[in-house]
């Protein structure tokens, strides 16, 4: 079982830890996009308003499209997001995909910021990383199988679990990283074992549909059954007009018992057979599927509502709401958010193991080995310093640049791969310190850039109460200071054996110039 | 056998055994939980679900015994022989009425 644990953790294990950091940043996503437009002063407002001005917007600008979908703010998001779809036959008119638009959930005017990704850059990396579909997301499945693989195999292997618990051996190289890799698995295996299987539980339907197939004829008719059916009536032909939509908000938070609505969907919004179907937001509870109620636009009657989930379903929910972590208040999101960096350390401690086991002093080190030692730098140093790089580019280029949410995203990957590149000049130990310092030297200069490119520095922040972005610029020096200090302490490490190797050549080189002379 | 030829041989079975753990597990494992979404005697939805959500573990545990057990044959006729039975069945009976 150690013999498969070591291969499962090794093969995957460098994507493994960008899936862990990504997944684990993206625990803030809302706040990532708030940072990274600073000019955005947006107030919270109630679910009826949002859903008006909203509603409003799509009247104004796009009153005979198919379909709108309309994504309304919590206290977290703050902007309103609206995605519409063109009638089929007034899509051949028009060649551009309808972009998805954001709007000011008070006023209803799309907002006025740089344009970015924002923390969803490192959402879609997390479970797509990077890859055109579906490949992205077959191959982080396939990862998170080789980590649910080596959960259980590394459990049936630590026989002795709850005493190494309490084990750390400071500064005794293999048998430390040993010890840091079993302290930062066993810790927090709960939270290791609970985010691998319910990461595969949020694509299931992708990687495992044949269930489906064995029971249904047509995979919708599953759907229909588990979720309720979608109103799908044809479009009427008859021109209508929608009923004001803040009483029906009002009316579904009443049924949910103040539960808030997420998502606003209304098919054929300008016709007599137009529906508004609301659906709750997964913050509500631990099932992240919190149901839909659907009513008849042209009169607000209430049409249906999504059945209640049996056990299997509910559990499916509640496996999707324990991965996204909606349902956290800030406390919990904390502990999440540091949960997620111990599933990192655990990965890559291992790695570091793994390396630290197979180096042999004054050997030459086998291909493999020089392999894994360069992929351990490239992961481990290198996509930290890419992940600052991104919020650098974002104080960085101008804010009216056209593409700028493209070039800070190629600016991670350039600065990620450009440093592991760079890193192969360097001889290992070396290789490690200098990425590692130029990685926190990247996280260290977030503060200063924000302060000198925004109104929103550091120090403002504090004085005016501004917690997120106070909160941001801090934890950015946190990680700046973590990267400096493993930095440091390689460095002295790396020191010490070298001095004495130095004192005991000195006297075979003065042998030597005695017997030429 | 030389030295060589032993270990092309092992090299061989090696690749063999990976290719039953990660691809007959996945088909064993889909095959299996489907076959038991479909017999189980609950809602459709609901067993289709349940059938689903615990396929993975299934795989898991396929892939890990499939390096576990010695016999290569042994994990090969149970994993690929499993996933083939259950696929057979499956067909056999076709989606609930």
């Amino acid at each position: 079982m150690a013999w498969i644990h070591g291969w499962l953790g090794l093969l995957a294990g460098w994507i493994l830890f960008a899936m862990f950091l990504t997944g684990t940043a993206s625990y803030f996503r809302p706040e990532i996009t708030r940072w990274m437009q600073p000019e955005l002063h947006l107030r919270a407002v109630p679910p009826d308003m949002a859903a008006a001005t909203a509603v409003a917007w799509a009247q104004a600008n796009a009153p005979h499209d198919e379909q709108w979908y309309i994504y309304l703010p919590d206290d977290r998001t703050i902007a309103t997001r609206i995605f519409t779809r063109p009638r089929p036959d007034a899509a051949a008119a028009r060649t551009a995909r309808r972009e998805e638009v954001r709007l000011d959930p008070a006023s209803g005017r799309p907002l006025a910021a740089r344009d970015t990704r924002g923390g969803e850059h490192f959402y879609r990396f997390h479970f797509q990383l990077q890859l055109p579909h579906p490949w992205g997301r077959w191959l982080a499945g396939l990862c998170a199988m080789f980590m649910l693989g080596a959960i259980l195999s590394g459990v049936v292997t630590h026989k002795r679990i709850f005493v190494d618990f309490f084990t750390l051996r400071w500064g005794k190289g293999q048998r430390s990283w040993l010890d840091a890799h079993n302290v930062s698995a066993v810790l927090a295996l709960p939270f290791h074992a609970m985010i691998t299987y319910t990461g595969l539980i949020t694509l299931v339907l992708m990687y495992m549909p044949w269930p489906i197939a064995a029971n249904y004829a047509k995979p919708a008719a599953f759907a229909a059954e588990a979720f309720g059916a979608e109103p799908d009536t044809p479009a009427s032909g008859r021109p209508a007009r929608l009923v004001p939509i803040a009483p029906l908000v009002g009316a579904a938070m009443r049924e949910w018992q103040g539960g808030r609505p997420g998502t606003l969907i209304v098919r054929n919004p300008d016709d007599a057979a137009s529906t508004v179907t609301l659906v709750r937001d997964g913050n509500d509870g631990l099932n992240a599927r919190g149901g839909s109620i659907s009513y008849a636009g042209a009169t607000g009657a209430r049409l249906s509502a999504s059945p209640p989930p049996g056990p299997a379903i509910e559990t499916a929910g509640v496996m999707l709401g324990l991965h996204m972590g909606w349902f956290a208040g800030p406390v919990l999101r904390w502990a999440y958010f540091l949960l997620g960096l111990t599933g990192g350390a655990m990965v890559a401690t291992g790695l570091l193991l793994w390396t630290a086991k197979r180096r042999r002093p004054g050997a030459r080190p086998f291909l493999g080995l020089g392999c894994v030692e360069r992929l351990n730098i490239g992961a481990i140093a290198c996509l930290p310093a890419g992940m600052a790089a991104f919020f650098l580019a974002n104080r960085l280029i101008p804010a009216a640049q056209p593409g700028r949410a493209d070039m800070e995203v190629a600016a991670m990957f350039w600065v990620w791969f450009g440093l592991a590149a760079l890193a192969l000049l360097r001889p290992v130990r070396r290789a490690w310190i200098e990425t590692l310092a130029v990685a926190a030297a990247a996280f260290a200069a977030i503060p200063i850039v924000n302060a000198s490119t925004t109104d929103r520095g550091l120090l403002r922040s504090i004085a005016s109460g501004d917690g997120l972005f106070a909160a941001f610029d801090l934890a950015m020096l946190a990680i700046a200071t973590g990267l400096g200090f493993a930095a440091w302490r390689i460095s002295r490490a790396a020191a010490a054996p070298r001095r004495r190797a130095t004192v005991a050549r000195v006297p075979a080189a003065v042998t030597e110039l005695a017997d030429a002379a | 056998m030389t030295m060589a030829r032993k270990a092309a041989g092992r090299g061989w079975h090696l690749a063999a055994r990976c290719l039953t753990a990660l691809v007959g597990g996945y088909a064993a494992a889909a095959a299996i939980a489907s076959l038991g979404a479909r017999l189980l005697p609950i809602a459709a939805a609901e067993a289709t679900a349940w059938g689903m959500i615990l396929s993975f573990l299934l795989f898991a545990v396929l892939g890990l015994w499939a390096f576990h057990e010695h016999r290569l044959g042994r994990v090969a006729l149970v994993i690929w022989g499993t996933a083939l039975a259950s696929v057979a069945i499956l067909l056999l009976l076709g989606p609930r009425g």
